[in-house]
């Protein structure tokens, strides 16, 4: 079997079938770690998973980094724009009072860290999927809405008082 | 340590600011930091300035950083300044990738300043 690849990925000749290993991609455990290691290892904080997230605010910066390759789907990063200011301020080590393009860019580079920690747990994913450069959407009252995904991982994180939430949602598989 | 000066390229602000800082934690201080936000500009400024290190992205929109530092070979820019590689991607075929094109060392994000530490003061002694 050939299996195509995007998002810079070689296309690879050989029998590669992720669905043997679905349980491996799809393990909560994997996301949880991933936030683990981002937040401690480059900006030295602690991140605690909220079972029951607090209500976000109304206002809210999304980051999108797609996947490509033997997985297709995103890595999504969701906060409202208090929660996003504070991990801008912990990256950027400055301080901000409106969501500029620096809050905008270190949302998108947070996403981009998460997606490739979480792609880097299970080896095929690592060599044979692709990110793509991060998208930023910035509003309210938007939905994100993937239609008949292979699974879906949403879990809310507390580091300080910011809450956000982390998104995997893949939809198509090989 | 005497003033080292460096170039870093990332087309995320933040990002070469974390960078910044960990090589300043990193002992490399008194640091000067030149900075570019693509592979085109990074060229740019190394035809003006002169650097004894490189820290480049990969993923980077309009010239990737592996094209960066294929660029710095065939025009012979900064000849014998170490190139460090600092991406999300972690597989051997991408760490491969990047040496064939001409780097050092590679780090993986998310990093720690010691990671920086041990994989950038090492080639700054060796140049």
């Amino acid at each position: 079997m050939i299996a195509r690849m995007r998002g810079g990925a070689k296309e690879q000749e050989g029998t590669l079938s992720l669905r043997d290993s679905i349980h491996l991609i799809s393990d909560p455990k994997n996301l949880d770690a991933s936030v683990d290691e981002a937040f401690r290892m480059m900006l030295g904080v602690e991140c605690q998973r909220e079972v029951e997230p607090s209500a976000m605010e109304s206002e809210q910066v999304t980051a999108v980094v797609g996947f490509g390759g033997v997985l297709s789907g995103a890595c999504v990063v969701r906060s409202g724009n208090s929660a996003a200011m504070k991990i801008a301020a912990a990256m950027a080590d400055m301080e901000f009072t409106e969501v500029d393009d620096i809050v905008k860019d270190a949302i998108g580079e947070m996403c981009n860290i998460l997606a490739g920690a979480w792609k880097g747990k299970v080896p095929d994913l690592a060599a044979n999927c692709g990110l793509s450069v991060p998208a930023v959407i910035t509003g309210r009252d938007y939905h994100l809405h993937v239609q008949a995904p292979e699974f879906r991982l949403v879990h809310s994180y507390r580091f300080d008082d910011a809450s956000f939430e982390v998104t995997i949602v893949c939809d198509g598989i090989q | 340590m005497s003033e080292v000066r460096i170039l870093i390229v990332d087309d995320s602000s933040v990002m070469r600011k974390i960078v910044e800082r960990a090589l300043r934690q990193a002992g490399l201080d008194p640091l000067v930091v030149h900075e570019a936000g693509s592979g085109i500009e990074g060229l740019e400024l190394l035809r003006v300035k002169q650097v004894e290190l490189i820290v480049s992205d990969i993923n980077m929109p309009s010239m990737d950083g592996l094209e960066f530092l294929r660029q710095i070979k065939a025009q012979n820019l900064a000849p014998g300044v170490p190139v460090v590689m600092i991406t999300t991607e972690s597989s051997e075929e991408h760490v491969k990738q990047a040496i064939l094109a001409g780097a050092q060392g590679y780090i993986r994000k998310p990093f720690t300043a010691e990671q920086v530490k041990e994989r950038v003061l090492p080639l700054l002694k060796a140049a």
